[in-house]
């Protein structure tokens, strides 16, 4: 893309964005210009005002007075702003929580955005539906039939199902800009490839984009230039040629990090914590898997390959068919969540909010879900401990609040899933199962997550991790076993490299 | 009121956190923080600030937004009161006869039985589930206890036990088939709602069972203690164990888990059919408590009555939410607006409307609270968005 540099005109222009929340400055006086055709990338740690600034230019969120945008030749005032003007100005998005209606067909999730076709005397056109429905599926290769519920799917394909409808009507058109908040958040790592090929492509016939994301190798391959915010405010708009990830975690976090993911640090034993034998059901047809006590296991596994059914079954929350179950020495049969709980497992599902947030309920309660019973003593619910418990959990994990009687769902994406985080290292669990703990996390707290997790490992704790990105899993596991065919093809031990886990994972190596 | 005064502690509490940093007026906005935790205005501050622990930023909120949601959260206490004054100064008959404490305590009396009906409906509707059937189970247990003193001869206190734990049976049935069945409970208790009208047609040929009712029990019902009617004493109670179950034990945070989020609380430990089934039954209980205060209120086991209760019960649950913990059901808001229904209906009466008005007003109630309550909750969306635009939000699956 070379030639729309010298091009002076810019897709997108904010000036003098600012947004106050509770009298607080979560975005402060923004300037920013992306350039036609350029993938422009907004960074920042979480909470620093990236979605605020994202649902402004949506109109879904008023702005405090005194903005201004211009995108192409429109030019408005930020209260006069609304979602029909942005959309007419050619703005399209995909926010970080997506609104798709789970109950209808992903053919009638396209259509809400676009419209229904027509038939005679004004009926849906539904063969035309599908047909086109069918059509964009294959080219966003999402294997699933266009009638199809969405909730059916999981949430992967519910992100690029949402990503896709933001995408349907723009495949010639070269104004107006994409905007993707966290595209790549709950993708696996081949999906997260396939959607950034399609991302430069767009690029490539002439579309801006502008996205959010905290995967900064991602956003060094795709992106040629990223604003960084700290605290609502800009700190800098640098060309990715030439940037290191090193430099750009500094620009985010504000100092080097030397070390994303902790070393392990504690002796693991061959003390087996978690022995699995023959476990099935679902995709997986006989998982033989041992946890040692205080080790982190890594999942390695491909989309659909039962990583999560894996970790399901283990908490009480999938049916199993057969195998045997043998934690701390002593036979485990879990028929549902509170009989593990009780084992002494904790689970961070991977879809927070389908499966994880209470809405509506303030953060301190959201932490202590599931523990409720243990403040209560003598008929009296100690307010006063769980207070106490959940002030320690918000600046033991950073989560950022203005007071953990805010409702979570005030919170930024990141924060949720801290909170979710925290609801369960808290309790000291014996065998802690956790699916994607760190998407949408900035990588200041994830490096800090994974400290807390090594904590926890040296109190006795033992984790089964499943990641899908194979840097993440293959820096903070002690051993990654992969699975394949619904069963463990092989374990790598320390040191664990990234490629040979991509590679073992699409191989067919090992599998029966 | 004892939940204005938890709510009043929250908040002082909430300004105690801060106060070390920032000034102890939440008005004073121009007062920087001696030592500000983040950045919230100018350039970005110290390298490590994106990783240090965030301490709650001071709340700061203008006089004038401050005194808006004051007066939302006031508002339904307001109303009772105006209602109050326009009955009092209404003048001639109705003012004279309103303004009696004989008319108060009937207030009360009435009141008392659709208050418990209320609170009791709260632990179902809180866990997000809906009982149409309660004013019906409320009638069952009064016509039942009735006949089982008249026909069976049952001591007092066993006629009263029969009439509570037939309601809960009840209800606990309705909790049982829709969790098992997994029917929405909307058609199961309208279902049983009307299998009772039924019953109750059949077992009494639409008379009313005036015989054998103990007399205490019908004293207890008529008579006061220190100015204010016994059943009246009872309503207090229910009020008190209501609140404390909802709000100070682990069952009462399952239920709002479970009507958060019901994947959710079951991913937390929650056992959510067995906390439905049970929520339900204790609904159902406490609609036959109000039943056997219906009985000695009214001293007969009246067939019809029952089912006009329903509406009235959910219409003031709903009102409730929105005052003092404003878009959440909550005991003091659900007993303001029990006695703001009570009020204006007898004022009404008073006044020399029909008595059609009950039915009537009883309606408008229900509309207008959940009208009010969709307005405030689209006023608080605008205020702080936290996902699309659309009402879809609310239903969103996908990760972010
Ligand atoms: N509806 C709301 N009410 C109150 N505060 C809010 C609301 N929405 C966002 N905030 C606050 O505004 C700040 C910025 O949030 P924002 O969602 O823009 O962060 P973000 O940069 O997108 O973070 P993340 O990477 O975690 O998604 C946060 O401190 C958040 O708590
Ligand atoms: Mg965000």
């Amino acid at each position: 893309m070379p030639s729309v540099l010298a091009e002076p005109r810019t897709a997108l222009t904010m000036r003098g964005l600012s947004k106050t929340y509770n009298g607080n400055l979560a975005l402060n006086s923004l300037f920013l210009q992306i350039r036609p055709g350029e993938i422009h990338a907004l960074l920042g740690g979480n909470g620093s005002g990236k979605s605020t600034a994202i649902k402004i230019l949506a109109g879904v969120v008023p702005a405090d007075p005194g903005g201004e945008l211009t995108v192409g030749d429109t030019v408005a005032g930020v209260s006069e702003w609304t979602p029909a003007k942005a959309h007419a100005a050619g703005l399209r998005f995909v926010h970080q929580q997506p609104a798709v209606f789970p109950e209808l067909s992903i053919a009638e999730n396209l259509a809400i955005g676009a419209g229904f076709p027509r038939g005679i005397a004004g009926r849906i056109d539904w063969p035309a539906l599908h047909a086109r429905t069918k059509d964009l599926l294959r080219k966003y290769q999402i294997a699933a039939d266009p009638k199809t519920p969405l909730g059916l799917l999981r949430a992967a394909d519910r992100s690029r199902v949402a990503i896709m409808r933001a995408l349907q009507d723009r495949d010639d058109a070269d104004s107006g800009v994409l905007i993707l908040d966290e595209p790549t958040a709950a993708l696996p790592d081949a999906e997260v490839a396939h959607l950034l090929d399609a991302l430069r492509g767009y690029a490539a016939a002439g579309q801006t984009i502008l996205y959010v994301s905290h995967r900064l190798d991602e956003v060094l391959s795709v992106a040629d230039r990223v604003t960084v915010l700290r605290d609502g405010v800009k700190v800098d708009t640098v060309e990715t040629k030439g940037l290191t990830e090193a430099a750009l975690i500094e620009l985010i976090v504000g100092r080097p990090l030397d070390r994303v993911f902790p070393a392990s640090t504690v002796e693991v034993t061959d003390d087996a914590a978690l022995v699995v034998r023959g476990l099935a059901g679902g995709p997986l047809r006989g998982v033989d898997l041992t946890l040692r006590r205080g080790e982190v296991l890594g999942i390695a596994g491909l989309l659909g390959s039962g990583r999560s059914e894996l970790l399901r079954m283990l908490f009480g929350a999938y049916p199993r068919d057969a195998g045997t179950l043998v934690l701390d020495g002593a036979p485990y049969k879990p028929g549902n969540p509170d009989a593990a709980m009780k084992a002494g497992v904790a689970y961070v599902p991977e879809d927070r909010q389908a499966d994880a947030l209470l809405p509506g309920q303030s953060v301190r309660h959201n932490l202590s879900a599931g523990q409720s019973r243990d403040y209560y003593r003598g008929l009296r619910f100690h307010h006063r401990v769980e207070r106490a418990d959940s002030q320690r959990s918000i600046s033991d994990f950073l989560i950022r609040v203005f007071n953990d009687e805010q409702p979570i769902e005030t919170l930024s994406g990141g924060n949720q899933q801290k909170v979710v985080i925290a609801r369960w290292l808290r309790r000291r669990p014996k065998v802690l199962l956790l699916d994607e703990p760190t998407q949408g996390v900035d990588v200041g707290a994830r490096s800090e997550i994974y400290q807390l997790i090594r904590k926890a490992t040296e109190a006795g704790t033992s984790v089964i991790l499943v990641a899908s990105e194979p840097e993440e899993l293959a820096h903070s596991s002690d051993r990654v076993a992969v699975l394949r065919g619904g069963r463990i093809t092989t374990i790598v031990s320390a040191p664990i490299d990234a490629h040979r886990l991509t590679e073992l994972m699409n191989s067919s190596e090992g599998t029966p | 009121m004892t939940r204005a005064v938890n709510r009043l502690r929250t908040k002082l509490s909430v300004d105690e956190v801060p106060a070390p940093r920032a000034a102890e007026d939440p008005d004073a906005v121009t007062q920087p923080p001696a030592e500000p935790p983040i950045v919230v205005v100018g350039p970005p501050m110290s390298p490590a600030d994106d990783l240090t622990p965030e301490a709650p930023r001071p709340r700061r909120r203008s006089a004038g937004t401050l005194a808006m949601s004051v007066f939302r959260q006031y508002s339904l206490p307001i109303l009772l009161v105006v209602s109050v004054l326009i009955y009092s100064l209404w003048g001639g008959d109705v003012s004279s006869t309103f303004n009696t404490s004989a008319n108060w305590q009937n207030i009360a009396a009435s009141q008392a039985v659709s208050g418990v009906l209320t609170l009791g409906i709260l632990l179902t509707l809180v866990s997000g589930n809906f009982d149409l059937s309660i004013g019906n189970i409320c009638g069952l247990s009064s016509v039942m206890t009735a006949a089982a003193y008249s026909h069976w001869h049952f001591p007092l206190v066993v006629g009263i036990l029969f009439g509570i734990v037939l309601g809960g049976a009840v209800g606990g049935m309705n909790g049982f088939l829709s969790t098992t069945l997994r029917v929405d409970p909307f058609i199961i208790t309208l279902g049983t709602a009307s299998i009772i009208l039924g019953f109750i047609d059949w077992y009494t040929h639409g008379q009313a069972i005036i015989n054998g009712i103990p007399g205490s029990l019908v004293t207890f019902g008529r008579t006061n203690f220190l100015g204010i009617p016994e059943i009246a004493w009872v309503l207090a109670v229910v009020a008190l164990l209501i609140y404390y179950v909802l709000e100070h034990t682990p069952y009462g945070r399952a239920l709002h888990a479970i009507g958060s989020n019901r994947a959710a609380a079951k991913l937390v430990g929650i056992r959510v059919e067995r906390t439905i089934t049970s929520a339900f039954a204790l609904t159902g209980a406490f609609a036959g408590v109000a039943g056997v205060l219906l009985l000695a209120h009214t001293g007969s086991g009246n067939p019809t009555i029952g089912p006009t209760f329903t509406l009235a019960a959910l219409a003031s649950a709903f009102l409730g939410a929105v005052s003092f913990k404003v878009g959440r059901l909550n005991v003091a808001g659900t007993l303001v607006a029990v006695f703001f229904l009570g009020v204006n209906i007898q004022g009404l009466t008073f006044a020399g409307v029909q008595n059609w008005i009950t039915e009537v007003f009883t309606g408008m109630t229900l509309i207008l609270a959940v009208a009010l309550a969709a307005v405030l909750s689209k006023e608080r969306k605008a205020k702080r968005p936290t996902a699309a635009p659309t009402s879809s939000a609310e239903q969103t699956r996908n990760p972010a």
